[in-house]
């Protein structure tokens, strides 16, 4: 049974208005640490969401079994509880109607299903345990593909679409002298990955001493090149904050006031490009919005939030296609397809070539916001921070503590390779979600570091 | 499970049906009412010393079958290698489900809604208070584990709480205070009267009225002080910096492709000095009430109390068969957790516990600091790969002068690492004073699981941290 069979099933089980979404996932992971495999999982399950709307509050319930009676039941919990919520008087969520489709809408792929077969992702194990151990490194990571099938209807309208993603991440660990590199990239498809190039790029950053040990830097402010794995981080966590369109309309977003203002270096262009060819494309929302391409900041100028269409209704506009759950998330809709525009540097050495003394990131770890109407982030280093000398990458650093606003460093960047990187953590709790940050590499003329780490 | 032995040297199978319902309210209104339902097959084998996983959404014998066979195809697709032998374990057998009063799956949702109203009312009580969110959460969790050394057993586990939150802007500034916990609220492996017993709507007012004076407080000051962590706050530093730091995985490296590893070494019982000798910790999987709570492992091993740190010294570890036998340990520490069905179990804390001390109670241990900072609920954190170097920052702070809680402060944080933090530690509050506090999104592993956790504690002492370090 096809995903938009089974949405079309669970839709006819509400009496009156609603929405059911189906995703289907089918995924297989293989993870290593030390040149060995650790574990590996395949996954088959599917999500049924059932939303409907009374008197401006939405009732949801979820399901994973797909026969009638299961549905039916999920179906009577969904209205029962929008039903019930009319008791606590009106509300302003102004419904859900799945979209009319647009001709020639982009997005999405057609799977490989082959490829979803272990081998795939033993061969690459293979590479990274050949790579590594040539090195005198251990191989730390994982290989993951999947095929996620996602369908949405309101019982008029009806969307499918056929996703699919992978990623690999490799570690190289100098064990005897604790260092490490990393590098990692997602794609549309394992052929895409570039296995033996990612290996060769993590080995290559755990041996890069120059013959001297790390060293550790004071606290302060220092010029930084940031790979695209760090400058991916930093996106991504602008993007649940500032740019959620939720937080904006409550007062609480670090836009408010400022659409329509400098708010980045003018360098910065970056867009929610759900078609980028090069991004995981995506056609519609959890809602059954169609996505279109969205300008955030343009030369600098904030130009918009993104919005559901709880978060639509409240700002009196149309949602953006950004729901992430029928009926919007507690948390607020969010942009799951950034792309910021590329540059005129080269690579990562032209970046490096006018920094007198700064530091190289290869990518940021556990990053909170402290304060989100700042923008104020903390994030730690991790598996590749250098120093740079005199336009070279000259030793490793110690891990450092980073403690800035994330538009403040925007707004400090100076330089962006022309190249650009699909990165991603590959972070799919729950259901699988793919999403990834398109960016290329930066120089930023000032960041704040608090103290040393790790 | 016979057919998995003729294939894998071992196998295991989990049946597990959760059900969830979260209801929350947004300045007043119905902001969600959820539920969800699911149910699947995970099962697990060990060919070679290769581990393979597969988990189906269905539930009859030849959805098993099938995810056998995936499981054993993935095993073969691997690069080979031994591995390590599984710490023995007598085969685990029977059934146990939570105590629940009260059945919170049985209580109207119109109940629990006019309960989030009222706290919700009481929240929107201050003029510059821009949100307001009540939340009511229960999850229930039906698990059958097999395994082919002959385990059989079955358990249901019940959950319950909620919390409430204000969040109070002018202008550029924005203070949100929470209620008896931020991140989600207090959830207890309890029934609908761990809900009852929260009263969101007495605790309403004082929270807005908090959430407004913080925007006109004086900010946190920079420097080192005397700090005193309560509740959520001290759950979380346990949490962060010990617990994850004694799980075996990350200790062996078997996690630095994603949560990061350990910078306390697999050799180090009995060795290393984690903190003071008031520091005493315990990973107690039978804590009443504690989301860390459960009769057996998701790998069959029966959930007991193991010492992590003893007077200061490094006891323990949270392990798994395969990680405990690895490091020469007699037996695992009953520490595999999967999220649902459609994860792999993998090393995850049970309810980490700073034991209680002698110091009596918060009122006491305020009294005998001169000058400091008192922080009790979470706003935001970070710590390294290593778990060593961290940052927190609290959503509100109260100055202590002359024994005395003093006045309110914005924006607190503070800085350390971790052993000379623990070393720091001078005081706990005695057993009166422990609490639970939960931790509802703690993430680790690939495909990503969250885990929900429980840390006991009574208020503690450490001295000379560094604070003010926004």
């Amino acid at each position: 049974m096809s995903a938009l069979e089974i949405a079309e099933r669970a839709r006819a089980c509400l009496d009156g208005g609603g929405l059911a979404r189906v995703v289907h996932e089918r995924s297989s992971s293989l993870r290593f640490a030390a040149n060995r495999p650790t574990q590996a999982t395949a996954i088959d399950d599917v999500t049924v969401e059932l939303a409907v709307v009374r008197g401006g509050h939405v009732g949801r319930a979820a399901t994973n079994r797909t026969d009638r009676e299961s549905l039916a039941r999920c179906a009577e919990r969904a209205v029962t509880a929008a039903e019930l919520a009319t008791t606590a008087g009106a509300g302003a969520h102004p419904g859900l109607r799945v979209d009319a489709p647009r001709p020639g809408a982009g997005g999405g792929s057609r799977a490989r299903e082959s490829r979803l077969h272990p081998d795939g992702g033993a061969a690459a194990l293979d590479t990274a345990f050949s790579v590594a151990r040539a090195a005198g490194l251990e191989a730390h990571g994982i290989w993951t593909a999947g095929v996620v099938d996602h369908a949405v209807t309101d019982g008029e309208q009806a969307k499918e679409e056929r996703t699919t993603d992978a990623f690999f991440k490799v570690i190289c660990i100098d064990a005897s002298r604790g260092r490490s590199g990393y590098a990692a990239l997602a794609a549309p498809s394992p052929d895409g990955l570039g296995v033996q190039g990612l290996c060769d790029e993590a080995a290559r950053k755990a041996s890069t001493d120059k013959g001297a040990p790390e060293l550790e830097l004071p606290s302060g402010r220092y010029p930084v090149v940031f790979e695209p794995a760090a400058v991916g981080l930093v996106l991504a966590t602008l993007g649940k904050s500032a740019f959620n369109g939720l937080a904006h309309a409550e007062r609480r977003g670090a836009l408010v006031g400022r659409l329509g203002r400098q708010v980045a270096a003018p360098a910065v262009n970056l867009a929610d490009s759900p078609s980028f060819p090069r991004g995981l494309p995506r056609r519609f929302d959890a809602e059954g919005t169609a996505k279109r391409p969205l300008a955030l900041i343009q030369d600098g100028v904030a130009r918009a939030v993104v919005h559901d269409r709880r978060s639509a209704a409240l700002e009196d506009t149309e949602s953006t296609g950004h729901a992430t759950v029928p009926g919007g998330s507690t948390h607020g809709p969010l942009p799951l397809n950034l792309v910021l525009a590329g540059g005129g540097a080269a690579d990562v050495a032209e970046l490096c070539g006018t920094v007198e003394r700064g530091i190289y990131v290869t990518r940021l770890w556990y990053a909170n916001l402290v304060h989100p109407k700042e923008t104020l982030v903390t994030a730690v280093t991790r598996d590749g921070t250098f120093l740079i000398e005199n336009g070279a990458v000259t030793r490793p650093l110690r891990d450092l503590r980073l403690t800035d606003s994330l538009l403040g460093m925007l707004s400090r960047v100076q330089a962006l390779t022309a190249g650009q990187r699909l990165t991603s953590e590959a972070e799919f709790y729950g259901r699988r979600n793919p999403s990834g940050v398109v960016c290329p590499a930066a120089r930023v003329g000032s960041v704040r570091f608090t103290s040393a780490a790790g | 499970m016979d057919s998995a032995a003729r294939h894998a040297e071992y196998a295991d199978v989990r049946f597990v049906s959760s059900s969830s319902e979260r209801l929350s309210t947004r300045n007043g209104r119905l902001d969600g009412l959820d539920s969800s339902e699911s149910e699947g097959i995970g099962v697990r084998v060990r060919r070679a010393g290769a581990w393979g996983f597969a988990a189906t959404r269905g539930t009859e014998r030849a959805h098993a079958e099938a995810a056998l066979a995936r499981a054993l195809e993935l095993t073969e697709g691997q690069p080979r290698d031994s591995g390590a032998a599984l710490a023995p374990e007598p085969p685990a057998s029977g059934r146990y489900e939570s105590p629940v009063e009260r059945d919170p799956f049985a209580v109207s949702a119109a109940d629990k809604l006019g309960l989030l109203a009222a706290a919700d009312a009481g929240l929107r009580t201050e003029p510059n208070v821009a949100l307001t969110l009540a939340r009511f959460d229960a999850v229930r969790t039906h698990t059958v584990f097999a395994s082919t050394e002959g385990a059989l057993c079955e358990q249901r586990l019940t959950e319950c709480g909620g919390g409430i939150s204000a969040v109070a802007v002018d202008g550029n500034e924005s203070q949100v205070r929470s209620y008896p916990a931020s991140h989600g609220g207090h959830v207890a492996q309890a029934g609908y009267e761990h809900f009852l017993s929260l009263d969101l709507a007495g605790h309403a007012p004082r929270l807005a009225q908090e959430a407004q004076e913080l925007l006109s407080a004086p900010a946190c000051p920079h420097g080192r002080t005397t700090l005193i962590l309560a509740g959520e706050q001290l759950g979380l530093q346990i949490h962060e910096s010990i617990g994850h730091a004694v799980e075996l995985d990350r200790v062996l490296g078997r996690e630095a492709s994603y949560a990061g590893t350990s910078f306390v070494p697999a050799g180090a019982i009995g060795a290393l000095r984690y903190g003071s000798q008031h520091v005493n910790v315990t990973a107690n999987a039978a804590d009443p009430g504690g989301l860390g709570s459960f009769r057996w492992d998701d790998e069959g091993v029966e959930g007991r109390a193991v010492p992590i740190v003893r007077e200061g010294v490094l006891t323990g570890f949270l392990s798994s068969r395969e990680t405990a036998a690895e490091i020469g340990l007699e037996r695992s520490g009953g520490c595999m957790r999967a999220e649902g069905f459609a994860r792999q179990p993998i090393v995850r804390m049970t309810n980490v516990n700073l034991e209680p001390g002698e110091a009596g109670t918060l009122d006491d241990l305020i009294a005998d600091t001169q000058d400091g900072l008192l922080i009790e609920t979470n706003r935001s954190w970070s710590i390294d790969d290593r778990r060593l170097q961290f940052r927190f920052e609290g959503e509100a702070a109260w100055e202590i002068k002359g024994g005395q809680r003093g006045r309110l402060l914005r924006n607190p944080s503070y800085a350390g690492i971790t052993p000379e933090f623990w070393g720091s530690c001078d005081a706990v509050c005695s057993p009166s004073e422990r609490r639970l506090v939960s931790l509802l999104d703690c993430g680790k592993g690939e495909p990503g699981q969250m885990m929900r956790v429980s840390h006991g504690s009574a208020p503690a002492r450490f001295r000379g941290v560094e604070v003010g370090v926004a």
